[in-house]
């Protein structure tokens, strides 16, 4: 029967939907929602998304119903003479996007769980679930999305929310600064996908990913695309990936998006919203068979983050950066598996790494006692100053890519001064013009909301 | 130029400057021993309350609870009118009914200041409130009704007064009111309704306040606390040198500290922070950040100089602009940016000993040097990206005092709104004020202000400190006379007399979470006896157990051992132990090298094919922790030393040390520690058959701040090993000789057992077992269920506390309870440690049995009978006691009252970093203090100090003991005496004592302590226990 299927599948999406309004609503109207019920409701949805989606996987299989289709119409349909334009809600289960959201739904249930003991009496809790439920939407809806414009929908939930729970302690400025961060590279990566997304309707006037990947189920599809049109879409992808996954040259945002709480870190940096642009990559993984310069494109930036990554990785002196660095070697590695084709082990990869790094970073707090616990087993301090590849290096290069590494291999600063500057500096430019034309039109000088000050914060006076 | 030895006497003077500057860093060390100490230790010799106020400025943090939630505190009735009263006389002293011109006393008009909230608010808001709210023509809602009628009347009939018959003399006429009236000019005054006239009133009052305050001056200089460059730029341009600053020396000093997190460490580490650091940046061709551009160069210059620290710290200074006068406070200023980093360099530098790489000395020096040089760099490209300065930097400051805006706090309208309020509040009316000359308008003016925000929330202070102790010392006084005066007359004991036996004792630390196991181990068992003493048990040692890789101290932190002990596995374990041992040290090091692995390249291949496997633990230990733990515990317990281990404790060569030989205590040094345990807690007959001395610790899983948990007696290490090594040395038999002829006659029948307490999951463990003697069994098997019972109860009284657990839990359900925070990952709570601590009573047991103190109180047995003239026991007592007790009081009330400035936040986003210390997020300045999750429902009072002595006796004891003397006349620790002979106690005042006057002579009776804390999560009050009093009336 097909509408078991649509039954269960529409469950699974509108699962998510339902927690979101369930936290939001009553927030919005500030009425308080005790911890508990926050928590019950975050069990309840994500226990019922994992059920169906188990259900899905049976019936499915059973039926031999998969790869299931979920359609929820046409919601543009522009059709005038030439540029037919169409906007399709459409989901798809197959085996990438059940195996990725089992990940995510097991995932999201075991830091639901953890975070409702760890954020307990937290003034920002509602907060955090709330944005956890955006999160969870988003991954979702990413996850079993079979259009780009339903992919960029759920890619950009889970940006938002990722940097809106990087910059969660926002008290303090180096969250706040560190999420803006964040969101600018998403930003970056996002046009990316916003130009694929368009240049994919120009091509076949749908965003369906069947144009991609053609009508085979995955990872076997065909694209429909033309060389060209292959190479600039999967171009500009590849580079929405990189800014998602941390890729080189991004690769800097992920140690500093460790400012949030410690689930919040676990689930983001090091499971999910990391391997969202793998997922990304392996979607396409037909255009990257297209277009051979794609695939060497990925499996350099690949080695290069991993390269990358392990060198810095080395020299981190806290938990949550080496962590995010040790991340980071791994999904260079699955980038660097996708664009050598092997798809089952990126897939196998990912699943793995995400269990792995969740488990570790959860327990980042227990390192002193993990140590000390090593310490006394092995029956002496441990240095390490042993097994050091570095001691084979000379003197002025082992401490050249000492500070390479230590400075995360200046790519944050190469950001900064390549990227950043000209960009602010162009639009201070303009703003300068617009000002001058402004004086000059209106003959007087202007700008009284420059003079403003800030006004005084109401603190205790010391 | 200098001539040299002069250059030479200027770097002496400037490294004291610099000493003393680093005086007020943080002294906490590596985070894996925590030692619980005052905050401000670098102000102790100064008065509590001036001593806030200072080091409120220098730190940036605040000193005391914000207004507001001392208002809750009043609201919620923890602070009574009565307090405020007394603490403002208190605060006044003298000067309390001096008059001030025709508006009261200075208490009247502070106390109203107190009373009702003062608002201030920004320039902006408050010409809004003026504007758009009703604040001028309604009074304010706190303002009481006769008042306000009378306010309202005394005008009205001014004004009709004034209209119907206008002063001739031109100079009385006010021309405010004249034109108010005339701008308002409807009808006749005669007519108006009331709400009319109030708000006329207001708006005359208004006036009257702004042509008042008019062109007075400031009174309190505004002395700016910016010394900095950096203050003065943040100030004006809003760039903040600090931040690219501390990007990179935040980072640098991470990795200089690291014990053995990075796997690459640091090169050049071992030629010190100055050297490595100009190593390892001035070969770099491309900075850190923007705004360090040029470091490389500045530093490659600083290596041609060959400069050591020191001079570049002056050439530095010099090149600022900096003056000696000012140095010492720049310095402060300086170092306290990064004071987490630099405390911590700082104490690897001094107690080197704690970890295992030290820092070398000298490197606070070295690490200011790279601070200054990285500040002079970064001010270069700030200032000139920022303002295009490109003088020098000396005049930096002086550049930016001429340009730099400044925040005007005392402007006419935030004055006039201050005055406002208090007028409509003590009822002054419009003609008063408009009367009153413009010096008047000054007197009146400065008496409000100089009552700050800080002066008022410090009478608040003292008012939340004097009810809380009012309650104890009143119900101190009252439990005496209901329970200890009656029986203490009907038989008062005589050392020597023949008395009956407890049915057993027990020894416990002096905690305050002691208090309540105590308590209850008394109402299970009315006819045990219960006594406290510092958790070392007066064995001060270096230890290693069976299965630990070296020795640590277990002591507090102001003693350094001199012995070592070493538990060793019996002989017939021996083969067992190796074997486990064997599996232990290869299981360590898969598990080390699998942690470091995961983390490379080569860790791909494990997540690829062993990840899935994460999934099992990391499922089972978040929503299973309990039945995990259970597992886990089973496989552990095999690899575990086996059961059978002893300490060795009698040294054969003469000196101490940690060879074999070496180990252990002297026969004399034994006795000695046995005898004074024995003599401090007054047990020195009417021994019970079973002696059991329990040690406490806590255990909690992903706790980076589990030492914290700890006995703070053990310098925050397990109290396990100190009570088995106390009750070896006491249940030794030459030992006992040897007591019994310095006077003190252990009963051969008398067995010493040890204990050890897990305070973070209630649970017991015996230790030595098999060595008890077959006579003894029974009594251990009756002892065993009356200690699991009374751990029950209180698991139960701790689990009040807990909103996650529900307040009508069962005994039972609170032990499984407490069992899952301990072994929950997700937990950041496991325990509440010392939250709340309040009280610290020195004294008989018999003094507080029967007393609910809410786990509130550090519970000292000391026998005021036994102690001579000069006080020598209980000196030696308070000497260890007052400042330990006061270092966690202390460090609890800085936590508490500035979370973020003085405790280290939130303990969610906490990085370890170092091995030695947690960061917020990503990077930040090391954390130190405690967590919010520590101190959330801590009360921040004083310690309150209650010996049982004369005060006489204890002037005596101040006076020999200056470290004493300073802490309580310094107003530290509050400080009471209880009569050993009655229930008359004096409170110390101004360096004097006097006598407490018992204000409520009602203390509420209950039966068991359960029918008191039931069905209640805020702190109680104190109780009278029936049930806790000992059946037996001699007992101690």
């Amino acid at each position: 029967m097909e509408s078991t299927t649509f039954s269960l599948g529409s469950i699974v999406l509108l699962a998510p939907v339902v927690l979101f309004i369930a936290i939001a609503v009553p927030l919005l109207f500030s009425l308080r929602v005790s911890e508990v019920w926050v928590t019950k409701f975050t069990k309840i949805a994500i226990s019922i998304g994992l059920i169906s989606l188990i259900a899905i996987i049976v019936v499915g299989s059973s039926r031999a119903s998969l790869p299931l289709i979920l359609s929820f119409g046409n919601w543009v349909d522009l059709q005038p003479s030439q540029s037919h334009f169409q906007f399709r809600l459409e989901f798809v289960f197959d085996v990438l996007s059940i195996t990725f959201g089992l990940l995510t739904l097991v995932l999201c249930g075991v830091i639901g769980t953890f975070a409702a003991n760890y954020l307990h009496r937290e003034p920002g809790f509602h907060r955090f679930f709330l944005l956890f439920a955006m999160f969870l939407m988003g991954m979702i809806v990413a996850t079993f999305a079979a259009t780009i414009e339903s992919l960029f929908l759920g890619w950009e939930l889970v940006g938002l929310s990722s940097a809106l729970l990087v910059a969660f302690f926002h008290e303090r400025v180096a969250p706040v600064e560190n999420g803006l961060r964040v969101w600018s590279v998403y930003r970056i990566s996002d046009a990316a996908f916003l130009v694929a997304a368009v240049a994919l309707h120009g091509a076949s006037t749908q965003g369906e990913f069947v144009n991609l990947t053609g009508s085979e189920s995955w990872p076997s599809g065909e694209s429909g695309l033309t060389l060209g049109q292959a190479s600039f879409v999967g171009l500009m992808l590849i580079i929405a990936a990189a800014g998602k996954s941390a890729l080189i040259p991004f690769s800097g945002w992920l140690p500093r998006a460790m400012e949030g709480p410690t689930p919040s870190s676990a689930v983001f940096y090091g499971a999910l919203s990391v391997h969202l642009g793998a997922y990304l990559l392996l979607r396409i993984e037909s255009v990257l068979d297209q277009v051979w310069w794609l695939s060497a494109l990925l499996v350099m930036l690949g080695l290069g983050t991993t390269v990358f990554a392990t060198i810095a990785g080395r020299v981190q002196s806290d938990i949550k950066s080496a962590l995010a660095l040790a991340s980071l070697t791994q999904v260079g590695l699955i980038a660097t598996e996708i664009g050598f084709g092997f798809r089952y082990l990126a897939l196998a990869h990912i699943v793995g790494h995400a269990f792995l790094r969740t488990l570790q970073l959860l327990r980042a707090p227990s390192l002193l006692r993990d140590f000390h616990g090593w310490e006394h087993a092995i029956g002496t301090r441990i240095s390490n100053s042993a097994q050091r590849l570095e001691a084979f290096l000379p003197s002025s290069v082992s401490t050249a890519v000492y500070r390479w590494a230590i400075e995360r291999g200046y790519l944050d600063r190469l950001i900064d001064s390549g990227i950043v500057r000209p960009f602010i500096g162009f639009f201070q430019r303009c703003d300068i013009v617009e000002r001058s034309w402004i004086e000059f039109l209106s003959g007087q000088t202007q700008g009284e909301s420059d003079q403003a000050q800030l006004p005084f914060e109401g603190i205790e006076e010391l | 130029m200098h001539s040299e030895p002069d250059n030479r006497r200027n770097l002496v003077a400037l490294r004291e400057r610099i000493n003393r500057a680093a005086d007020y860093l943080p002294a906490q060390g590596p985070i894996s021993v925590f030692v619980h100490h005052n905050t401000l230790h670098a102000f102790e010799s100064q008065n509590f309350f001036d001593a806030l106020r200072a080091a409120s400025q220098i730190y940036g943090c605040q000193p005391l609870l914000s207004e507001d939630e001392y208002r809750s505190e009043m609201a919620a009735g923890r602070i009574a009118k009565l307090d405020i009263e007394h603490a403002l006389i208190e605060d006044l002293g003298e000067r309390d009914d001096e008059l001030i011109e025709f508006l009261g006393t200075r208490f009247g008009l502070r106390y109203a200041m107190l009373e009702n909230p003062i608002r201030s608010a920004p320039l902006a808001e408050l010409r809004w409130l003026i504007s758009e709210t009703d604040a001028l023509s309604k009074f304010r809602p706190e303002v009481a009704a006769e008042i306000k009628a009378q306010s309202i009347y005394l005008t009205r009939r001014w004004i009709l007064g004034e209209i119907s018959n206008p002063p001739h003399d031109q100079s009385r006429r006010i021309a405010a009111v004249e034109e108010l009236l005339k701008r308002i000019g409807d009808g006749s005054p005669e007519a108006w309704p009331k709400s009319r006239w109030e708000s006329f009133t207001l708006q005359l009052i208004w006036r009257a306040c702004n042509q008042g305050v008019h062109a007075l001056p400031r009174f309190q200089d505004g002395a700016t606390t910016a010394i900095r460059h950096r203050d003065w730029l943040h100030a004006a341009t809003g760039q903040d040198i600090d931040r690219p600053i501390h990007d990179v020396l935040g980072r640098y000093c991470a990795a200089f500290l690291d014990q053995g997190l990075a796997h690459w460490p640091l090169p050049f580490r071992d030629e010190g922070f100055f050297q490595s650091f100009i190593q390892n940046y001035s070969v770099a061709r491309i900075s850190p950040n923007q705004s360090l551009r040029g470091l490389g160069s500045a530093l490659r210059q600083l290596q041609q100089q060959q400069m050591d620290p020191l001079q570049s710290i002056a050439e530095s200074l010099d090149c600022l602009g900096v003056h000696e006068k000012e140095q010492e406070p720049f310095l402060a200023a300086t170092l306290l940016a990064l004071r987490g980093w630099a405390g911590m360099i700082h104490q690897m530098e001094t107690r080197g000993d704690r970890v295992a790489r030290a820092a070398p000395l000298g490197s606070l020096v070295e690490f200011l040097a790279i601070r200054l040089i990285l500040e002079r760099v970064a001010l270069t490209n700030m200032a000139r990206d920022s303002i295009g300065y490109t003088g020098p930097l000396a005049e930096l400051r002086r550049m930016l005092r001429s340009v730099g805006r400044r925040r005007d706090d005392a402007s006419v309208t935030s004055r006039a709104f201050l005055v406002f309020q208090l007028a409509q509040l003590r009822g002054w009316t419009p003609e008063s004020m408009f009367r009153l000359n413009k010096s008047q308008w000054s007197k009146l003016l400065f008496e409000m202000e100089s009552f700050s925000g800080f002066e008022r929330r410090k009478v608040f202070q003292l008012a939340l400190e004097r009810n809380y102790r009012q309650q104890v010392l009143d119900g101190l006084v009252a439990h005496t006379n209901l329970s200890w005066l009656p029986r203490s007359k009907a038989t008062r004991p005589q050392p020597d007399a023949k008395l009956s036996h407890p049915s057993f004792q027990i020894v416990t630390c002096i905690d305050d979470r002691c208090e309540s196991l105590r308590r209850h181990l008394e109402e299970v068992d009315p006819a045990c006896e219960t006594f406290g003493v510092a958790g070392f048990f007066a064995v001060p040692m270096y230890y290693q157990g069976a299965g630990d890789a070296y020795f640590v101290p277990l002591c507090p932190i102001v003693v350094t051992p001199t012995n070592f002990v070493r538990e060793e596995v019996t002989a017939q374990w021996k083969e067992q132990h190796e074997l486990r041992a064997n599996a232990r040290r290869q299981l360590g090091r898969r598990s080390h090298s699998l942690h470091r692995i995961s983390r490379t390249t080569l860790g791909g291949i494990v997540s690829a094919f062993l990840g899935p496997f994460a999934s099992v633990p990391l499922v089972a230990r978040v929503l299973f922790p309990r039945p995990t733990a259970w597992i886990r515990r089973r496989f552990g317990s095999l690899l575990l030393p086996p059961g059978a281990t002893e300490l060795t404790l009698l040294r054969i060569a003469d000196a101490p040390g940690p060879s074999s030989e070496q180990l252990g205590f002297s026969l004399v040094e034994m006795v000695d520690n046995v005898e004074r345990l024995l003599r401090d807690i007054g047990l020195t007959h009417t021994f019970a058959r079973l002696v059991v001395v329990c040690g406490h610790g806590s255990s909690s899983l992903n706790n980076p701040h589990e030492s914290a948990y700890n006995c703070g007696a053990c310098g925050g290490g397990r109290g396990g090993p100190n009570a088995r090594a106390i009750t070896q040395m006491a249940n030794d038999p030459r030992v006992r000789v040897a007591l019994e002829s310095h006077g003190m006659r252990i009963p051969a029948d008398t067995v010493f057992v040890a204990a050890y307490h897990n305070t973070c999951n209630d649970r017991i463990e015996i230790m030595d077992e098999p060595s008890i003697p077959q006579s003894h069994a029974n009594e251990l098997s009756t002892f065993m269920p009356t200690m699991r019972e009374a751990l029950a109860f209180n698991a139960q009284e701790r689990c009040r506390r807990f909103e996650s657990a529900e307040l009508s839990i069962a005994p039972g359900d609170a032990i499984k309870h407490v069992d899952e925070r301990a072994e929950d990952l997700a937990q950041t709570r496991p325990e509440y440690n010392h939250a709340t601590n309040a009280v610290c009573f020195v004294g008989r047991r018999s003094r507080t049995r029967g007393l609910f103190l809410d786990r509130r109180c550090f519970l000292v047995s000391y026998d005021p009978r036994y102690d001579d003239e000069e006080s020598a026991i209980v000196t030696r007592i308070l000497q260890a006691v007052i400042p330990v007790c006061a270092g966690i009081n202390l460090e609890y009330y800085f936590s508490r009252v500035d979370v973020a400035g003085f405790g280290c936040g939130t303990k969610l986003p906490h990085n370890v970093t170092s091995l030695i210390g947690v960061m917020d997020g990503a990077a930040s300045d090391l954390r130190t203090g405690l967590a919010a999750q520590m101190t959330e429902i801590h009360d921040p009072l004083r310690l309150l100090v209650i010996v049982e002595t004369t005060p006489l006796a204890f002037l005596g004891i101040m006076k020999r003991n200056p470290a004493i003397q300073r802490l309580t006349e310094n107003g530290w620790v509050q400080l009471a005496t209880l009569d050993p002979e009655s229930a008359e106690i004096h409170v110390l005042r101004n360096k004097q004592f006097v006598r407490h006057q018992v204000e409520s002579r009602e203390l509420p009776q209950v039966a068991t302590s359960r029918k008191w804390y039931r069905g209640w999560r805020g702190n109680l009050g104190l109780a009278h226990i029936s049930q806790g009093i000992s059946a037996d009336p001699t007992a101690r």
